[in-house]
């Protein structure tokens, strides 16, 4: 059995047979899975540093050569690496007072701070399938972005407690601008919100739930909406990064909301993290610093705060260390073109944008086919893995390694 | 003839795959830069399905493929994968003070000639 | 999925009972429920005037023709690999109580749906509940489906 490393819900149950250059049969892996074990073969990256190849040595010892002598380094990524490498990479931000942040501080941080800090309660994808009968997902489509949430947890399957599962004991609720393929599947229980509009529709939850009639919005729908969650047993609600982009500064009010619901019945959130491995980082550096992200260790001190998000630190750093991340082509293009402009040394299995604009490329395996160690699942849940191939390239944990003993 | 419209980024399975076999394909090229347009925005500046659009804003512009959304009526709403295209148009300033975080997007949509935004284009922008 | 009445609208319409039924919307009903074949109609085939009605009717009867016993077809090339309905199907949920039933990939090979290569594959189509003699209308796979990769005719 192999465990899919293609997004936070970390599938253990996967059958892989590999023949030499492709993946020959694959069993219950889904679309998504099966393109990132697909990556195993295609624009793998080769040691180069300034656009020409060299030894693998070669180009950690220019890695080094570079971090060491820069003022204000930056060590971004992350969140595609295992709680192992990821250490490591902590260590290395402390050595050399480095700004360290992960791909969290533009997307799920705000909820996962709450969330790890205790604020907002939580449980495990175990205990959804188990006890749920209310899935909410609120500006997120796993039907797109974690394809197995649905069968494996969250609607479809049974459970102790639901052993009727969805076609009786189960009810499946979408929030979202749009009508996702999610959306699809419970058209009934399809909530549409404008643009920055979550802050007025959690309002008028509240007021729903405190009896009143809410101002705004489809009033009869509203009602009914809180009508089944004050019906519901155990409640779950998975927010995407529609539901955070579109609160942002306006997260205690959805604080609020679980705090209200978990008056009248039980309600949990578990943050809808796209990369395998986001969870983990935020939960390391919560232990290590006091906080999930966006750390500078200059001065031997950890400092926190926006300044220190990849946002304003890539236009205040003088050299950067991708891992694991294509900030080029997913960070917004002021963020990108400022990281464009200092030397960047990217750890990628695969050509990016941002191998192509680094100044140092090394080649890393890909975890969970090629490298083994542990991450942790969406809901926190610690799974470990082993590779399945052999492979020459070296693991996030060791290039790291390599590079910090070069220091 | 441009119309304002708001944009909404989010995921899709078909377009991430292609991104796995090649980021730097002309398929994810196809299933990334493109906008969803409403029926009635589409008939309001007179574009078709397949026509190219130049999407502009204080950030950035970029000619991308327009496609009918099949969503039920979201005038002045479009939506966009979540992509380099995408993210070309979106702020990286600080929410407020304390907060990292990006507001959503607002550009002005209206037809191009022109060919749609190629990812050596983007790159050369990044570095310029 | 196309319907009776848009393939009647392609038939001779004369009600001459060649093909041993009645009436030609009682043999459009029969095609779709792909217990006669459009060769069975012998004056569509034989006669030049229904040439162009012959062309058309095997056009939309075309889906069809990949289509299972069952009437179930699969797009492979629509399926996310979800597994929703290798969950849902009640068939894969009694032959694997402790791996579908609960979410997981089935182990053993009486299941109908599994995920194979990151979409859908379907087996032992006899074992459908669509099928047979005490044939219900189960639609656990379509109504799970969040693309329409799978549907029946």
């Amino acid at each position: 059995m192999t465990t899919c490393t293609g997004c936070s819900l970390l599938c253990e149950d996967i059958e892989l047979v590999l023949k030499t250059g492709a993946i020959s049969e694959a069993k219950n892996l889904c679309r998504k899975g099966q393109g990132h074990f697909q990556a195993l073969f295609t624009e793998r990256t080769k040691p180069m540093i300034d656009g020409k190849e060299v030894t693998l040595d070669q180009a950690i010892a220019k890695a080094a050569e570079i971090l060491k002598n820069a003022r204000t380094p930056l060590l971004y990524g992350w969140s595609n690496s295992t709680l192992e490498a990821q250490t490591v990479g902590i260590n290395l931000s402390k050595k050399i007072g480095a700004t360290i942040d992960d791909t969290s501080s533009f997307c799920e941080g705000l909820l996962m701070e709450r969330i790890l800090n205790g604020k907002i309660p939580t449980c495990t994808l175990d205990d959804v399938r188990n006890f749920a009968d209310t899935s909410v997902f609120w500006g997120s489509d796993p039907s797109n972005s974690h394809p197995r949430h649905l069968s494996r947890f969250s609607y479809y399957p049974r459970g102790e407690k639901r052993q009727k599962s969805y076609e009786e004991e189960r009810t499946c609720m979408v929030v979202d601008v749009r009508k996702s393929a999610t959306a699809h599947l419970c058209s009934n229980y399809y909530f549409r919100v404008p643009p920055e509009g979550d802050a007025e529709f959690l309002e008028s939850i509240l007021t729903v739930l405190d009896g009143k009639i809410p101002k705004t919005g489809d009033k009869k729908r509203l009602i009914e909406l809180g009508t089944i969650l004050k019906k519901t047993e155990f409640g779950v609600i998975f927010p995407g990064q529609g539901m955070i982009y579109s609160l942002q500064d306006k997260m205690d009010l959805f604080e609020e909301l679980v705090a209200r619901l978990n008056e009248i019945t039980t309600f949990k959130v578990i943050p809808m993290v796209g990369h395998y491995n986001m969870r983990g980082f935020n939960q390391l550096m919560l232990g290590q610093t006091g906080f999930i992200n966006s750390v500078s260790f200059q001065d031997g001190k950890a400092t926190h705060g926006p300044e220190q998000s990849v946002a304003v630190a890539a236009k205040s750093s003088d050299a950067a260390l991708v891992i694991g991340s294509d900030p080029l082509s997913s960070l917004p293009f002021g963020t990108a073109r400022a990281l464009a402009h200092i030397p960047l040394i990217a750890i990628d299995p695969r050509r990016s944008l941002t191998t192509d604009a680094a100044q140092v490329v090394i080649p890393s395996a890909i975890s969970g086919l090629e490298a083994g160690g542990t991450a942790l699942r969406m809901d926190g849940t610690r799974i470990s893995f082993d590779p399945i191939t052999k492979s020459e390239r070296l693991s996030d944990e060791q290039i790291l390694t390599r590079i910090m003993e070069a220091i | 003839m441009s119309v304002e419209l708001k944009i909404a980024c989010f995921e899709d399975i078909f377009q991430y795959e292609a991104g796995e076999k090649s980021r730097f394909s002309d398929e994810y090229r196809q299933l990334s830069a493109v906008i969803l347009l409403d029926k009635q925005d589409m008939a309001s500046l007179g574009v078709k399905d397949g026509d190219k659009v130049l999407v502009e804003n204080e950030i950035s512009k970029i000619v991308v493929a327009a496609k009918t959304s099949d969503d039920e009526p979201h005038a002045g709403l479009a939506f966009m994968i979540n992509s380099v295209w995408s993210n070309q148009l979106l702020r990286d300033d600080l929410c407020n003070a304390s907060v990292p975080g990006f507001k959503g997007i607002t550009a002005k949509v209206g037809p191009s000639q022109g060919e749609v935004t190629g990812l050596s284009e983007i790159v050369q922008r990044m570095r310029a | 999925m196309v319907g009776a009445m848009e393939i009647y609208m392609l038939l001779p319409k004369t009600n001459c009972k060649k093909c041993g039924l009645p009436t030609c919307m009682a043999f459009a009903v029969g095609l779709l429920g792909r217990e006669k074949k459009i060769d069975e109609c012998t004056p569509l085939i034989e006669e030049k005037k229904y040439e162009a009605k012959l062309k058309k009717l095997h056009e939309v009867m075309a889906p069809l023709e990949n289509a299972s016993e069952t009437g179930l077809i699969i797009h492979p090339e629509k399926c996310f690999g979800c597994g929703n309905c290798v969950v849902a199907c009640p068939v894969n949920v009694a032959a694997e109580p402790t791996r579908c039933a609960v979410g997981l990939g089935p182990e053993g090979d009486k299941v109908i749906l599994r995920v194979q290569d990151g979409v859908v594959l379907a087996n032992n189509l006899k074992e459908c509940r669509r099928f047979g003699p005490n044939k219900v209308l189960c639609n656990a796979c379509t109504a799970t489906c969040p693309s329409k990769a799978i549907e029946f005719v």
